[in-house]
């Protein structure tokens, strides 16, 4: 099977698993206790939590708290900071922004959706135009999940403050961290990220903090995570999400620049009109977003996987619903929208694979173009 | 009353009007009451004319009486107090039994007439310390909110209860052969088999398919209407079958508006070689007349013209909206309005014929090689046992 559905999760990688294993054996202990054992694996989760962070910021300047996945980070980052007045977004969020901005309604914050580009990245004059002093929220992504288009957060996050110092700006770097280079500037307030996106495993996320920024829990209990997020922590996975961010960072740029070879390569390769294309060049690395126009992208899909193509069709979060809600606020007619399909790479991906993945889907494409025509 | 013992009455429905044959219902019966009582402890018995689950936990009774109420040829049943036939125990578990205000009425059924009260006796005295000791209570025979039976049974034992709960009613699955239900994974078809099973059929499943054009969730779904239709029709089979290269056909050689209509008659030869093969008597289908373009009766008339088995059709005279009040009441709805699709709409023409003509119709199949398109789907059938 080629696997080419990074951008929804990736293949957990083998090494990380047996570096962080012992986590499920003898160090099984809660990092809460206060005899040895624990002491020990707290200062272990306490490396990771540096190490993790270190990658993309100064851990002198910012902190991170370990959650369960990125939708929790985004909804903490929403729910603790748009309490008042309106909060600020764009078109192209993922869901958990999106649907989370759905329920600001119900809890008296006006929430303030700008429109996006083409490509999926926000536009940011309209953006801009949506912030005033009484907004006390903006949250942008990284990098867009559904086409690979990149935001500038740090330019854009000095624009916001400059508008309101008082906003808070929070960025979604699901699909961003460990794939792309991110430094996080003292505008940046608050930064989402999630380990299977990077080879480690589901279950395990963080929200990265400007230090001192005062955020609120969104579990309460025993008061883990600096009394931020509390229950027990996910050793296992932290140690996991640290030994597959290591190496995932070792070779970052390096990736990127073979990524985005591939990534050209696989849309030069597939034919045209049969494809047009929907994410832009200067997009992820990771990502390519095309359509087969007129045609189903779901039942293509299915046909794919049954020749050996795993691929994704919009966001798998939002697959039960007729088209993306994203690729729609791009402005896509609905004869596009119905043939999305998303190729998304990861370091393991060869240029074998590129090769073998353009043919089943010129083959697919043909051949239902041949039976429903 | 925390002393006496809980006991389930169940009485059946229209078992005694089967005359000669009434101890093979019976007998089917029992083992269906067995089935649905499966992973809990409990004790059946069967008594004149009524069963008795026995010896249960006592916090199992509501989950035990849920799935009675499942059975067909379950008339009713009580959840009742089991004492010694004695009237100080009676009438603690009168007491037990009765309610906190209102009127009420007692009513004694005494099968053991060597006890020593009446009961018109039993009715007086059980009911006049009753109503000593709570002001709250008034007797009224006529039309009481609340009763109080007592039961005294021949074995010295006395079943006390206050109240009668409706059973599924129908026959005995079982009594009444077997039928094929062509299940799509919409609301008509599981309330079909349902109606089937109810006058004691039991039911197999056979569903089409059009992988990839479908997806494996509306399969996953049928599954679930599958076990749900279980819960009344006991256990059950479900033979899936994929016509995704007769569409294809079809939308490639034959005219459009007939592509429903001719499926149809593709899924009806399917469904008849299924059914030969398995030894069911008939099909089943959940059309109601008009319902949609397929469903009028130049559309019956088209899939019948294909089969010889008799193919039943319960909903065939009921309105869309009686039809999800039946499948709302037995559990199926919400699985079936889930969004997955189940008929492939890549190939759903913009105007199906409503009123197809049988000539124009095998006109149209000939450009099609039938046999070999029916037997491909039949030999790639899959079986799933719920």
């Amino acid at each position: 099977m080629i696997y080419l559905d990074n951008a929804a999760t990736t293949c957990p990688n083998a090494r990380a698993g047996l570096r962080a294993a012992s986590f499920l054996t003898e160090n099984f202990y809660n990092p809460s206790a206060r005899y040895h054992g624990g002491v020990c694996v707290a200062r272990e989760t306490d490396a990771a939590r540096n190490e993790l962070l270190g990658f993309v910021a100064d851990p002198e300047k910012f902190d991170l708290i370990f959650t369960s996945c990125g939708t929790e980070s985004d909804n903490q980052a929403v729910f603790s900071c748009a309490k008042r007045g309106n909060a600020v977004t764009d078109a192209g969020e993922h869901a958990a922004i999106r649907s989370a901005f759905s329920e600001l309604k119900n809890r008296g914050v006006e929430p303030r959706i700008a429109p996006v580009n083409s490509d999926g990245s926000v536009n940011t004059e309209a953006l801009l135009h949506l912030v005033d002093e009484k907004t006390s929220f903006v949250s942008v992504m990284h990098v867009n999940n559904e086409t690979g288009a990149v935001n500038d957060i740090r330019t854009l996050a000095r624009l916001v403050k400059a508008k309101n110092p008082r906003a808070v700006f929070h960025s979604d770097g699901v699909q961003a961290y460990g794939r792309i280079p991110v430094r996080l500037t003292e505008e940046i307030d608050l930064y989402s990220v999630s380990a299977h996106k990077i080879g480690a495993l589901k279950g395990t996320g963080a929200l990265m903090k400007r230090k001192k920024f005062p955020l609120s829990p969104f579990l309460y209990g025993g008061g883990q995570e600096g009394n931020l997020r509390s229950g027990t922590e996910n050793t296992y996975g932290i140690a996991y999400f640290r030994y597959a961010a290591e190496e995932k960072f070792a070779s970052l740029s390096a990736d990127g620049a073979r990524l985005s070879g591939y990534r050209e390569m696989l849309w030069e390769l597939l034919e045209k009109p049969l494809f047009a294309r929907l994410s832009p060049e200067n997009g992820s690395p990771y990502i390519l977003t095309v359509s087969a126009v007129g045609l189903r992208g779901e039942v293509l899909q299915r046909k794919l996987w049954d020749a050996g193509l795993a691929i994704g069709t919009g966001s798998a979060c939002n697959s039960k619903k007729p088209h993306s809600p994203v690729l729609e606020a791009c402005g896509w007619d609905g004869k596009t929208l119905d043939g999305a399909l998303r190729a998304s790479f990861s370091p393991e991906t060869t240029e074998e694979e590129i090769v073998r993945a353009a043919e089943l889907m010129n083959a697919a494409v043909r051949e239902m173009k041949e039976v429903t025509g | 009353m925390d002393g006496a013992e809980k006991v389930i009455i169940i009485r059946y429905a229209e078992i005694h009007l089967k005359g000669k044959n009434r101890g093979y219902f019976e007998r089917v019966f029992t083992v269906n009451l067995e089935r649905s009582l499966k992973g809990i402890r409990h004790e059946l018995h069967r008594t004149s004319g009524r069963y008795l689950v026995a010896k249960f936990e006592p916090d199992m009774a509501e989950e035990i009486m849920s799935r009675i109420s499942r059975v067909f040829g379950v008339h009713s049943y009580s959840l009742a107090l089991c004492v010694a036939a004695d009237m100080g125990e009676i009438y603690a578990a009168a007491k037990a039994v009765a309610p906190a205000c209102g009127t009420f009425k007692v009513e004694t059924h005494r099968a053991d007439k060597k006890f020593p009260r009446t009961s018109m006796e039993i009715n007086a005295e059980i009911g006049g310390r009753l109503l000593s000791e709570n002001k709250m209570l008034k007797v009224d025979v006529h039309e009481p909110q609340s009763l109080v039976y007592i039961d005294v049974r021949e074995n010295g034992t006395a079943l006390v209860f206050g109240k009668f709960s409706e059973g599924s009613g129908g026959m005995p699955v079982g009594t009444s052969g077997k039928g094929l239900l062509l299940i799509s994974g919409g609301i008509d078809s599981p309330v079909a088999g349902y109606m089937m099973a109810k006058r004691g059929m039991n039911v197999e499943y056979l569903h089409f398919h059009s992988y990839p054009y479908t997806n494996e969730q509306a399969k996953d779904k049928v599954i679930e209407l599958g076990k749900i239709l279980g819960r009344y029709s006991g256990t059950a089979k479900l033979v899936t079958a994929s016509v995704t290269h007769i569409q294809e056909e079809i939308h490639k050689k034959c005219a459009a508006e007939l592509n429903v209509t001719l499926l149809r008659r593709f899924m009806f030869r399917i469904a008849e070689r299924v059914a030969r093969r398995q030894k069911d008597q008939c099909l089943i289908t959940g059309e109601s007349l008009g319902q949609v373009a397929s469903q009028t009766i130049e559309g019956i008339t088209s899939s019948n013209a294909v089969v010889t088995l008799p193919v039943l059709r319960p909903l065939i005279g009921f309105d869309k909206n009686e039809i999800i009040t039946i499948s709302k009441k037995i559990g199926t709805y919400e699985t079936s309005v889930l969004p997955f699709e189940d008929c492939c709409t890549v190939f759903l023409p913009d105007f199906p014929a409503i009123k197809p003509k049988l000539s124009f119709i095998e006109e149209e199949e000939k450009k099609l090689d039938v046999e070999a398109l029916v037997e491909e789907s039949v030999r790639a059938l899959e079986v799933i046992d719920l």
